[in-house]
């Protein structure tokens, strides 16, 4: 090969090491190395010390028949990820669009900065201020407002009814994401649209049925798969906020493997488990790209000279 | 079918004045061509008719009745907008059927009542396609049927031969001529394009930053412009207009003087028609400067004694060439003095 | 509001629809539509408004022991009806300068009252956390407290230290890979960018277990160092998408011309493109800042040793600690842990609004 072009793929190397490699470097070790050790981890019999004492399948027999725990943990979950998605993440949130679209665009982005503090400050802040609310004793905003107001006794929410709690404080940032998407939606909808039904007679529900709402197809299918998944995985509003108890009570599936392993030490089981979230979150997340339109974000690049 | 009057209309968005006050009749069963360039407010107005936009001042009223604050709804308006605004997921059959639900009208009589107007405009092969696999004239068609299924009192037209190509234009120009007469509906077309404007409607008004310039029908406007703006903006090729200053009854134009029947002072503009100027023997020397062949005539621009001139010759093939000097004359009866600062036309007669 | 026929109902006998009904029903509708919206969504908005509002309160007004609901509710007493009244004005008045006028007079008027009412319960003690440590044994006796509580300012340098260095790391690296990908055609470079699509998609707190035990083995566990890159890998695919949306959006005879100078590729990047996309990498950074100041679980489970707290953690164990005791504290805490991101919110909210991900607003 002539100096020159040897010279040129030197250069196409030293460039793609500099510019990619960092990248590249920083995903391999922190995205993909964890899954394969969280395989392999799922294997072994790692506990409290840390230790690799021995190859074994015994994480997923447990996991399969002897943990009644999880079990429960399951139907948490399950109640947990449809209420919240199904009346906050998506139907709140819809609502929301739709209102803050139909005032005056002040109102409307006022209102919409006001749903969107809940995901914007601190889970910490957010957590404290749902304990505060909801503190037993009569010092509690709810129960201020319980017992002045209507008279009744103090009520504990968070011994007595912690799933609506989750539910509620996950909710309400859910609603958020879906509020700004499908607001989004909507506002790319071509005015002329809304004139032609305004003169074609419609009144403001038929405009939402006719007009908004088909345009809102993909997004809200989107948003559910989307917030599915997100709900299923994370859990740090409810460890904060209930710490998954009282006991195992608002113990998600995912917090589940985050206090095994955590809390009482077993690490490779705490693997195990999440190898099921890591194997629903990789088949989701294809689902979700597949969904969306790559091809304006797979452009072709513009200058082929390196 | 209405008789739509406008008085002393307004808008403002914020502090800028989109339409400036405007009074207008238009009579039931007429064709009016709301004619001006982008901006001008013509496009406004409309909106304000079919109840889209509130006036800020002034009043609509049908038929006597003002309806100022009735909304778009119960205003029994039909529009075609440029963009034709047809209902994405819906087929063309419930496109056109759509405003019948808000009449509670039947389904049955509604399917039948869309399949009429479908066959009028000549879009019943069409009812079962969505929007998105029809051509620009058959979407545009699909957009005037449901603006007239619901039989309204007034048909708004948006800019609608615009997104079109020259042939379509053509044909759809004639449609929509003979639409409107079969169903003697009370029609605004809105329009930047004069010749549009010209040949589909009975009377054209003219509009410029707000304002109507001046109505009539569309041989007034040419022969009769009140202002420079009409004089303008009406006929193709445009007017050549030659500044000059009258002092008595006498014009001084660029090399050449102008007499004329009348008094006038100050810096006048004298309005030629490309039409009314003829290569003659004995006329006033030009030379030509740039010659474009235009399919069925020729347009030469020649530097006269009275400033560039640009007149019209039939025929394909140009006779002249650039730097030839051809002897010009025009009628004295068509020709036009308008007054600068106020582009009002000066009733005066040239006499050479 | 049904869709009936309006023209139906409204027609008179002469066959003409009555134009004076329609418009005044028009009138009513429009009116109690909007009207039924406002109160909707005033009615949910106040669950989320009153507990900020009353972090607040307590901060500034609450004593050992108690939650100044008291002042809370005066408080809202005199700024409720101040909102109400204004809107109702700013519903009627046309004129903007009258209703600027009055709006600052019916201001002038809660601030007065407020003061008036509630200025003499203002104070600053719980705020004393900024200049004393030992703030936490005052209130509980030395038997009875959890771990030693290190300095406020500790963490605030560590979350500090996490939050520049991450955005540090997130803005080098995202700005080369997103450039790489945005100007170089490569083999493997389609891919790679579904690569990045999947991460983005994929939940990184899946894999928060197998990533504890590697910085572990890696000697980086229960340091600001490991947390910080943990963080930046984690958003990194995001971060690497915006980043090449903003390089798409630079025209590359810029980086062409620069290159018929006498540039190489490398410079021309570094001169030439980089400053172009300025707004890109402060919306980047200002969003990873914020990002990782408000990190919780990622430094809960790594961070242990309590001088490497950070202000989260700081503040969770605060409260996990002092909450039934004193709740001013906390809410001071809290209201300083929120001031820097919300700060940044406020004055670079035109940046944040500028990345999109193919189109989906970030």
């Amino acid at each position: 090969m002539p100096d020159f072009a040897r010279a040129q793929v030197r250069r196409q190397w030293t460039n793609f090491g500099l510019f990619l490699g960092p990248a590249l470097v920083l995903l391999l070790v922190f995205f993909v190395a964890p899954v394969i050790i969280d395989v392999v981890l799922a294997f072994t019999d790692m506990g409290r010390t840390l230790a690799l004492g021995k190859f074994t399948l015994e994480n997923f027999e447990r996991m399969f028949t002897r943990d009644t725990r999880l079990l429960g943990a399951l139907g948490i979950t399950f109640i947990f990820v449809v209420a919240t998605l199904s009346v906050f993440n998506v139907t709140f949130a819809l609502l929301l669009a739709l209102v803050t679209t139909a005032v005056p665009r002040r109102l409307g982005a006022f209102f919409r900065a006001v749903w969107l503090l809940p995901r914007m400050s601190p889970s910490v802040v957010y957590a404290l201020l749902w304990l505060w609310v909801i503190d037993p004793n009569e010092r509690g905003l709810l129960n201020q407002i319980v017992i002045h107001v209507f008279d009744m006794p103090p009520i504990d929410l968070r011994n007595n009814h912690p799933l609506l709690v989750i539910i509620l404080a996950n909710g309400f940032i859910g609603a958020s994401l879906g509020m700004l998407i499908f607001t989004s939606a909507i506002r790319s909808i071509p005015e002329h649209l809304f004139h032609a039904a305004r003169v074609d007679g419609a009144g403001p529900l038929s405009i939402v049925r006719h007009v908004t709402l088909p345009a809102l197809r993909w997004p809200i299918s989107y948003m559910t798969i989307h917030q599915s998944l997100s709900l299923l995985v994370s859990f740090e509003y409810i460890l904060l906020i209930t710490g998954g108890g009282p006991f195992y009570d608002t113990t998600v599936f995912s917090l589940y493997a985050y206090r095994r392993a955590f809390e009482t030490g077993e690490y490779a089981y705490g693997a195990a488990l999440s190898l099921i979230l890591v194997v629903i979150g990789v088949i989701a997340a294809l689902a979700l790209w597949r969904l969306m339109d790559m091809r304006r974000l797979l452009q072709p690049p513009r200058i082929e000279v390196h | 079918m209405a008789r739509i009057e406008l008085s002393n209309l307004r808008k403002e968005w914020g502090g800028a004045i989109a339409v400036a006050g405007i009074d207008l009749t238009i009579d039931d069963g007429a064709f009016v061509a709301v004619l001006g360039p982008s901006g001008c407010g013509k496009s406004t107005t409309l909106m304000m008719l079919a109840g889209i936009y509130q006036p800020t001042g002034g009043d609509i009223t049908f038929d006597g009745a003002r309806v100022n604050d009735v909304e778009a709804r119960g205003r029994n308006v039909g529009i075609v907008f440029q963009s034709y605004a047809l209902y994405p997921n819906m087929s063309v059959l419930d496109n056109i059927m759509f405003p019948l639900r808000f009449k509670k009208v039947e389904r049955a009589e509604a399917e039948r009542r869309a399949r009429e107007i479908a066959g009028l405009v000549r879009v019943d092969m069409l009812l079962d396609r969505r929007p998105s696999q029809l051509s620009g004239g058959q979407q545009q068609r699909v957009a005037l049927a449901r603006a007239l299924v619901k039989r309204p009192h007034l048909l708004l037209l948006d800019e609608p031969l615009s997104n079109l190509d020259a042939g379509l234009r053509l044909t759809m120009r004639t449609e929509i001529r003979r639409i409107q007469r079969e169903l003697g509906v009370t029609t605004i077309l809105v329009t930047h394009d004069q010749i549009e404007a010209t040949t589909m409607a009975d009377r054209v008004v003219v509009m410029n930053v707000g304002r109507v310039e001046q109505e009539g029908a569309a041989e007034d406007l040419y022969e009769r412009p009140d202002t420079l703006f009409v004089a303008s903006f009406i006929g193709s090729p445009p007017i050549n207009l030659l500044e000059g200053e009258a002092d008595g009854s006498v014009i001084r134009l660029h090399q050449a003087s102008v007499r004329f029947a009348g008094s006038a002072r100050g810096a006048v503009v004298l309005g030629l028609r490309p039409e009314s100027l003829r290569v003659t023997e004995g006329g006033m020397p030009a030379r030509i400067s740039s010659v474009e062949p235009m399919g069925r005539e020729v347009l030469y621009a020649a530097e006269s004694p009275l400033g560039v001139i640009r007149f019209l010759e039939p025929g394909a093939e140009p006779s002249h060439r650039e730097g030839d000097s051809v002897p010009l004359v025009f009628a004295p009866a068509s020709a036009m003095l308008f007054d600068k600062s106020s582009g009002r036309r000066l009733d005066a007669r040239i006499v050479d | 509001m049904s869709d009936d026929a309006l023209l139906g109902h409204a027609a008179t006998a002469a066959g003409q629809p009555d134009w004076r009904a329609l418009a005044r029903r028009t009138w009513r509708t429009r009116f109690s539509t909007q009207s039924l919206l406002l109160v909707f969504l005033v009615v949910v908005s106040v669950p989320i408004i009153l507990p900020y509002f009353w972090m607040v309160v307590i901060a500034f007004t609450a004593r050992t022991g108690g939650v100044a609901s008291d002042v809370l509710w005066t408080a809202c007493a005199i700024i409720v009806p101040t909102v109400l009244v204004y809107s109702i004005v700013h519903m009627t008045v046309a004129s903007a300068g009258l209703r600027l006028v009055i709006g600052l007079a019916l201001t002038a008027i809660a601030v007065g009252l407020l003061a008036a009412l509630i200025g003499e319960r203002l104070h600053l003690a719980n705020f004393r956390f900024l200049t004393r440590a030992d703030f936490v044994e005052e209130l509980r006796s030395k038997a009875t407290s959890g771990a030693q509580f290190p300095s406020v300012w500790r963490a605030f340098f560590n979350s500090l230290v996490l939050a520049v260095s991450q955005t540090v790391i997130i803005l080098s690296v995202a700005s080369l890979a997103g450039y790489y990908i945005s100007r170089f055609a490569f083999r493997g470079r389609n891919g790679f960018l579904q690569g990045l699509l999947v991460l983005h998609a994929f939940p990184a707190m899946t894999l928060i277990i197998p990533i504890f035990l590697m910085l572990h083995w890696i000697g980086l566990l229960d340091t600001i160092v490991g947390v910080m890159l943990v963080l930046a890998a984690i958003e990194l695919p995001f971060y690497v998408f915006v980043m090449k949306g903003f390089f798409d959006g630079v025209p590359w005879d810029i980086e062409m011309s620069a290159m018929t100078d006498g540039a190489t590729r490398r410079q021309a990047f570094l001169l030439v493109v980089l400053p172009q996309v300025r707004v890109g990498l402060i919306a980047v950074a200002v969003f990873a800042f914020i990002r990782a100041w408000e990190e919780y679980i990622f430094v809960r489970t790594f961070l242990i040793e309590n001088t490497n707290w950070v202000m989260s953690l700081y503040l969770f164990w605060v409260a996990d600690d002092v909450m039934g005791v004193d709740y001013g504290i906390v809410a001071a805490v809290a209201v300083f842990y929120v001031l820097p991101s919300l700060l940044l919110y406020v004055f670079c909210q035109k940046y944040l609004t500028q990345m999109t991900i193919g189109g989906i607003k970030g």
